[in-house]
């Protein structure tokens, strides 16, 4: 029997200015079978909305092909209904009229309209808010006539995409709940759920398979099957086995396994790999952390500990592990002598501290060179981003051109005019020999 | 909508309410019979005005019913031109340009394409006559909302977008449930805006001269403009009253109440506009009368539901077909053909200006560029200072709002002659009374933009002034200044395009039987009209859509562009 979605060979590219194009995502194929909660989980950027999108016909993908239930896919996919992150709710609209929209251009008698409204009303417990305005609600409630919207529609694939991650904690926690409830209640027509998520719990939490996406350009790093059964105990052994292996597919996929040359900070060569998109201050907060906590902590107690998403927690340790400050052994992050130095200093010394680590970055060097050769020091913005597209081509360039400025800057390696669009220096830059 | 959801009226069966309703209504039906006669009859190029006070509620039902099918066809045109610039691929490099350049037309420079052919069209009935009048209102009004439509339609947000795709919508049920929906709030408010625009020159769409023919329509316009040319002051005050009363009507009946009911349609959590609290609204909601006739509508709409029950369409699929690619070019290619002959028979028409008239229209063209900056920036100086008092204190903001808003409907050229008498007493010529004049109808604008740019500044923003002991000169140059920049800008923008405009009337004025004019080249567009020189009305109408075009493009759109990226308050 074919599976109720089939990707095959997915990939999808971003068009570039000056007709230049990077990947976002290559080569993805995956399927969605009946009765399972597939779970999309990658680093924030990944492409896994758009992965979403396209698997459920919104958007056509650069190359590859959906099938439903082995038909490929022209146009959107009608046994599909999506939950947005941001709820989506048309502000005009009454709860029961947004709900209702979904049904307007389906054939059906007055009496089967209303009552499938009635009846989506009462399973996500919305009753008494029919006439209310999107305005009037909470977040929760909000996300819970999408969840509704979506559910009038007697879906057999329910999509959401980072459903809960607008929401607060306890909300978020509920909604959950519910849509488990949902999915293993009898009467619900829902057969499938397939959800983009960039929290590992949610994941372990809510999926009976968990797909883990690389940074962009994004592939399939993992499948891991989650049999355990719903309700989910949080301190199950088998969950928090799971919540680890993923954690640590995670970490792989983000900062990548011991690679020494990248850290070591007596070695004379240039640190070849781009920076991460994160701020310094995130970097200096790990960094207090890791003091408070004696100078080792464990990545998973990490991400817990600042409560934001994991694979952020992972981009600012890849950071201050690219500046040498940190170290990490399989799951374990560990201050460095160099860590604690800059700890110690006052912020002019962090900033002079900064400022030679970040001269050993090719990336820094790059454009540190480009602004000696410029007779005035200076170099237009879109000539470095050209640049760094060229340099990093698997890199969004303007993203990363806005985290470079953000580390020079704040190391006082070069300035940076955001009304004429160039960086500067004042005078000629002392470089590292080559 | 499920089904429906009101039950027939109950309880209470008619009422104070309901007997009004009924009357508006027998009112209502007298005034189109009495319209529809004055159209149907025959061709009258000078209806006589009499200026006695018991004739003006027929000129204003006549006025009105011009302003309000002018407005209908504004509507039609703006769903339409919106619609194809927003949505067809590629359309708007070539429409928005055209539409930035047939705003900054004045209206004299449709008049004769209008009235020539459509007199022609309908030689012996005045319907011909009516509409080329209510075209020339059109053109008064009409741009503004196509810009709002576009710009709504362009920025309708994606997961929406996404929602009524997954819903598998109909273009219609798209269209009214997502586009016009998400258009509502920006369209009323332009609409009120295009209402006021096209009154501005009803003096000059109701009695104008083209050539050898006096043309002449009953309506307040034509009526203020026999009293100006008697110097008939009881006349003019009445004539004036009337406008009032038009205006003030129109805001209570009809703005209000839309502008209240289209609060629902804002995409914004917090409520913006205050006070925009519409008795008719509540009293109509009220209604059981009309609850009744909503109750039928609604009836109906089921009825026809069941009927029709057609399965989804999509709208890619109609248009993008083989056919419609051929449709596309035939019309593309009818339309350069089009604009080829036009232009052969334009530069045909220019042919027979002379250096020295063209040296006319350049220096023409420098006066008025110089009196449109001189009118902005007197404008500014009181404008700024009072806006800024204003727009800092809420309660007189509301109670002003709603009162600069009809002065800023009513149209200045009604009172140019009280402001040209009095400078006649002080001896300033009309060279530099016309900057007064231009003055007099675009410093609302001004104004207007400016108390609301003053509302925009975070309150916190005000603390840190006070913490700081900012003085009087630095808060100016630090806080106010720039804070309002945005606002200001726009409201320079509109001032400036409504001058331009505006001095075809401020220029060039009949005044007690005499004509006053000065050199510039809204003098030059009137006088050309009056004189039936088509071939100089071109080239002076050219000459002013280039100057206002590329001061736009020069001046405003740079401007633009940095104070969007500089001093916009991030949400």
């Amino acid at each position: 029997m074919p599976a109720l979605l089939e990707a095959t060979h997915i990939s999808q590219n971003f068009a570039l200015s000056g007709g230049k194009s990077i990947a976002i995502f290559q080569d993805i194929s995956l399927t969605v079978q009946e009765h399972e909660i597939v779970a999309l989980v990658g680093p924030s950027g990944c492409g896994k909305s758009t992965l979403l999108r396209i698997l459920i016909g919104l958007q056509r993908p650069s190359a590859g092909e959906v099938k439903y239930r082995g038909k490929p896919m022209t146009s959107v996919n009608p046994a599909a209904a999506l939950v947005f992150q941001n709820f989506a709710l048309f502000p005009w609209l009454t709860v029961e009229q947004n709900i209702a929209l979904s049904l307007e251009s389906r054939a059906l008698a007055d009496g089967e309209r209303s009552r499938r409204v009635r009846e989506a009303i009462d399973h996500v417990g919305l009753g008494g808010f029919e006439e209310a305005y999107p305005k009037e609600l909470s977040g929760g409630m909000k996300q819970r006539v999408g969840i509704a919207r979506a559910l009038v529609v007697q879906p057999e694939i329910l999509c959401l995409d980072e459903p809960f991650s607008a929401l607060d904690v306890l909300t978020a926690e509920t909604l959950r709940n519910e849509v488990i409830d949902l999915y293993t209640g009898k009467s619900s027509p829902v057969n499938s759920i397939l959800m983009v998520t960039h929290s590992v719990e949610e994941a372990a939490f809510m999926a009976s398979r968990i797909v883990v996406l690389g940074s962009p350009p994004a592939e399939i790093r993992a499948i891991l099957e989650n049999p355990l059964s719903y309700p989910r105990d949080e301190y199950h052994p088998e969950f928090l086995k799971l919540s680890r292996k993923l954690h640590a597919l995670l970490s792989q996929a983000l900062i990548g396994e011991d690679e020494p040359e990248k850290a070591a900070t007596t070695d004379q060569s240039l640190v070849a790999c781009a920076v991460p998109n994160v701020t310094l201050s995130a970097v200096m907060g790990l960094l207090e952390i890791l003091e408070n906590e004696k100078g080792t902590i464990d990545l998973v107690e990490l991400g817990e500990k600042v409560d934001k998403p994991f694979t952020e927690t992972l981009l600012v340790v890849s950071a201050a592990e690219l500046l040498g400050w940190v170290t990490t052994s399989g799951q374990q992050v560990q201050l460095t002598a160099e860590g604690r130095k800059v700890l110690a200093a006052d912020v002019q010394t962090r900033k002079q501290l900064l400022n030679a680590q970040l001269r050993r970055f090719r990336i820094f060097d790059l454009i540190l060179r480009m602004l000696n050769q410029s007779e005035s020091h200076e170099v237009d913005e879109e000539v470095v981003v050209s640049q760094l597209a060229i340099t990093y081509p698997h890199e969004a360039p303007r993203q990363l051109f806005r985290t470079v400025v953000n580390w020079g800057r704040y190391a006082g390696l070069f300035r940076y005019s955001s009304t004429r669009k160039t960086l500067y220096s004042r005078d000629r830059i002392e470089l590292l020999p080559r | 909508m499920i089904g429906p959801r009101l039950s027939p009226p109950p309880g209470r069966i008619f009422g104070l309410v309901d007997l009004c309703v009924l009357l508006a209504l027998a009112a209502g039906i007298y005034g189109i019979v009495t319209v529809a006669r004055q159209w149907s009859g025959v061709l009258q190029p000078v209806a006589e005005i009499h200026l006695q006070s018991r004739f003006l509620p027929v000129y204003m039902l006549y006025s009105v019913t011009r302003g309000i099918i002018a407005y209908g066809i504004s509507f039609l045109f703006t769903m339409i031109y919106g619609y194809a610039a927003a949505r067809i691929k590629g359309a708007d490099r070539i429409m928005l340009p055209i539409l930035d350049i047939l705003q900054s037309i004045p209206v004299l420079g449709f008049l004769p394409g209008f009235v020539v052919g459509l007199v022609h069209l309908f030689p012996h009935r005045n319907l011909g006559l009516e509409m080329s009048s209510v075209l020339m209102i059109f053109t008064g009004q009409v741009w503004n909302m196509v810009f709002a439509f576009y710009a709504s339609l362009k920025s309708v947000p994606e997961d929406l977008a996404a929602v009524a795709q997954l819903s598998n919508l109909s273009w219609w049920q798209r269209f009214f449930r997502l586009d016009l929906s998400f258009a509502a709030n920006s369209l009323v408010w332009n609409s009120m805006m295009s209402m006021a625009g096209g009154w501005f020159f009803l003096t000059v769409s109701e009695a104008f001269v083209l050539g050898k023919h006096d043309f002449r329509l009953p309506g307040v316009g034509s009526y203020m403009s026999v009293a100006i040319e008697q110097g008939n002051l009881r006349a003019q005050w009445q004539g004036i009253l009337a406008m009032m009363a038009i205006i003030v009507s129109l805001d209570q009946l009809v703005w209000r109440p839309l502008v209240a009911w289209s609060k629902k349609f804002s995409a914004e959590e917090i409520e913006q506009h205050e006070g925009s609290d519409s008795w008719l609204l509540n009293v109509i909601q009220r209604s059981q009368l009309l609850r009744g006739l909503r109750w039928i509508g609604d009836q109906l709409r089921h009825v026809r539901k069941h009927a029709s029950g057609t399965g989804p369409r999509s709208p890619d699929r109609i248009w993008n077909g083989e056919v419609v690619r051929w449709i596309k070019r035939i019309t593309i290619a009818l339309f350069g053909a089009a604009v080829i002959y036009g232009l052969l028979k334009y530069v045909h028409l220019l042919r027979d200006i002379g250096a020295t008239e063209w040296k006319a229209i350049f220096v023409s063209a420098l006066l008025t560029f110089g009196r449109v900056m001189a009118a902005v920036a007197l404008a500014s100086i009181w404008t700024v200072p009072a806006g800024v008092a204003i727009g800092r204190n809420p309660r007189w903001a509301r109670a002003l709002q709603p009162i600069i808003q009809i002065l800023a409907s009513f149209p200045a050229p009604m009172v140019f002659p009280f402001a040209v008498g009095m400078m006649l007493l002080l001896g300033i010529g009309l060279g530099v009374g016309s900057i007064v004049l231009l003055l007099l109808g675009t410093q609302w604008y001004i104004l207007f933009n400016v108390i609301a740019g003053v509302a925009r500044i975070p309150p916190e923003l005000w603390e840190v002034a006070r913490l700081n002991r900012l003085s009087w000169r630095q808060r100016w140059q630090k806080l106010i200044l720039p804070g309002i920049f945005p606002s200001l800008l726009i409201g320079w923008m509109t001032a400036a395009g409504g001058a331009w405009n505006a001095s075809i009337v401020a220029e060039y004025i009949r005044f007690k039987g005499q004509m006053l004019a000065t050199t510039g080249l809204g003098a030059f567009i009137s006088q050309a009209t009056d004189e039936g020189k088509f071939h100089l009305l071109a080239a002076a109408v050219t000459v002013m859509a280039l100057a206002v075009v590329s001061f736009n493009r020069l001046v405003w759109r740079p401007l633009s562009v940095l104070a969007q990226s500089r001093f916009q308050f991030s949400p």
